[in-house]
């Protein structure tokens, strides 16, 4: 029997309690443990951003993460962005700017994209490109996502 | 992946315990690193000891010279604005390593433990002749970092050792100072090479009393470029002078070709970035 661990945390308002085992990342404890599979794995190892959640109000990829860490955490995940039905300006904003076409790397963009504008609100065209530089998407090319974040950031300003 | 017990020590105290308790212990801060070592199973512990809770290591002030915490994390490092007025060449060393992800996680200590090649942190701080504050249950010791690498992610550190702190001089936040790390494109990626100098200039001149140039990425662990240094130690950059250091630099550098770069094209690099950092600070003022 492999030990396990307690881990308490606060996952999008919902307090969790599980035991898991310590070889467990953060990003398979989300998706297996307690079945909130909006985080995504590209890559597994860091390089994507797919996995993106922000943990105690940073942005980190869950795939670096033990869930074992996590314990008295609070996490942030895509499914914790929207209100109720309504979705969130930098949700909205993806889908009015095109900026989605396989989706796989929408949550993690979107979860980045969120941390970004609550630190800076008004971020230059160059500071979003670093901010979102480890968020790779295979499918857009970019352009649409750069609008997206434009267009959200107006969104929040008049919000 | 092999299981392996996980411990938290709220105390240094319990860490040194947890430390000398298994055999093969690994220290986990950011472990931005050591995650990927493990699942790739080239690191394969019995124990992780997660010492994020341990106080003070997380905190960086002012105290007749600077003391970091090896637990401070280099988004921390990024973001001072106290850093900023003083030594902005440390918040230019964090904004170059990897993503926000990373850069959220990683902590200065585990960059310069891992003693990669191509640490940011392991040629800036070399730049700067930092100390390293080194604990054990025997006691502590005081090292420099210039005896700190011994090879590719190899340091003195020995079993039950635990690096808490960086002392920088309080000279080195008095100098002038740059990072500059060359990738491909515009990419997080590592560097091909990593430049850190500082320099002490005669005020309004271009009489160099002091520069340290340090250099990533070109040999085994991070070096200083000696050589260089004492080309330009008390004399006037003058552009010709500081080609003549450059060149030094590049000699002085032994890199390997890897996929990323050939030997031949880092050592032009490094001639090319000696050059253009020292430029880029005397024309700052
Ligand atoms: S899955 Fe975590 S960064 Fe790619
Ligand atoms: S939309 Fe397909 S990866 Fe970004």
């Amino acid at each position: 029997m492999v030990k396990k661990y307690p881990v308490r945390v606060n996952v999008n308002g919902d307090d969790y309690e599980a035991l898991v085992d310590p070889r467990k990342t953060l990003l398979q404890f989300l998706r297996e443990d307690l079945d909130l599979t909006g985080t995504k794995e590209g890559c597994d190892e860091g390089d994507c951003g797919a996995c993106s959640v922000i943990l105690n109000n940073r942005v980190v990829s869950s795939c670096l993460v033990l869930a074992v860490e996590v314990d008295n955490a609070v996490i942030e995940t895509i499914e914790g962005v929207k209100t109720g039905e309504e979705l969130h300006p930098v949700q909205q904003a993806f889908v009015d700017s095109g900026a989605i076409q396989c989706g796989f790397c929408t949550p993690g963009m979107v979860i980045t994209t969120k941390a970004m504008l609550q630190e800076m609100p008004n971020p230059s065209t160059k500071e979003v490109k670093e901010y979102l530089a480890g968020n790779l998407c295979r499918c857009t090319g970019y352009v649409k996502i750069l609008d997206a974040v434009e267009n959200a950031k107006e969104k929040l300003k008049n919000g | 992946m092999e299981t392996f017990e996980y411990i938290k020590p709220k105390s240094m105290d319990d860490a040194m315990n947890a430390l000398n308790t298994y055999e093969n212990a690994f220290l986990l801060a950011g472990g931005t690193d050591l995650l990927v070592g493990m699942k790739y199973n080239s690191i394969k512990p019995e124990c992780i000891v997660d010492i994020k809770e341990i106080p003070r290591m997380n905190t960086f002030e002012f105290n007749d010279g600077w003391r970091f915490g090896a637990l401070v994390t280099v988004r921390d490092i990024e973001v001072s604005d106290r850093l900023k007025q003083t030594m902005p060449f440390l918040n230019q060393t964090a904004k170059a390593l990897g993503s926000i992800q990373i850069r959220n996680r990683a902590t200065i200590g585990g960059n310069l433990s891992n003693a990669s090649p191509c640490s940011n942190f392991g040629a800036m701080f070399l730049a700067m002749d930092a100390m390293l504050k080194i604990i054990s249950k025997d006691g502590e010791r005081q090292i420099a970092l210039q005896d700190f690498f011994c090879g590719p992610n190899q340091t003195v550190l020995k079993k039950g050792e635990i690096l808490t702190e960086i002392r920088v001089p309080e000279d080195a936040g008095k100098a002038e100072g740059i990072f500059l790390k060359h990738s491909a494109g515009k990419s997080n990626d590592l560097g091909l090479v990593n430049i850190a100098i500082t320099l002490h200039r005669e005020p309004g001149t271009n009489l160099c009393k002091k520069i340290t140039i340090a250099m990533g990425a070109v040999a085994p662990t991070p070096i200083r470029a000696k050589k260089a240094e004492a080309v330009l130690n008390n004399n006037i950059l003058t552009p010709d002078l500081i080609i003549r250091a450059a060149k030094k630099a590049s000699n002085e550098a032994t890199p390997i070709s890897d996929f990323r770069a050939s030997a031949d094209y880092r050592r032009s690099l490094v001639a090319t970035m000696v050059a253009k950092g020292i430029n880029t600070l005397i024309k700052a003022s």
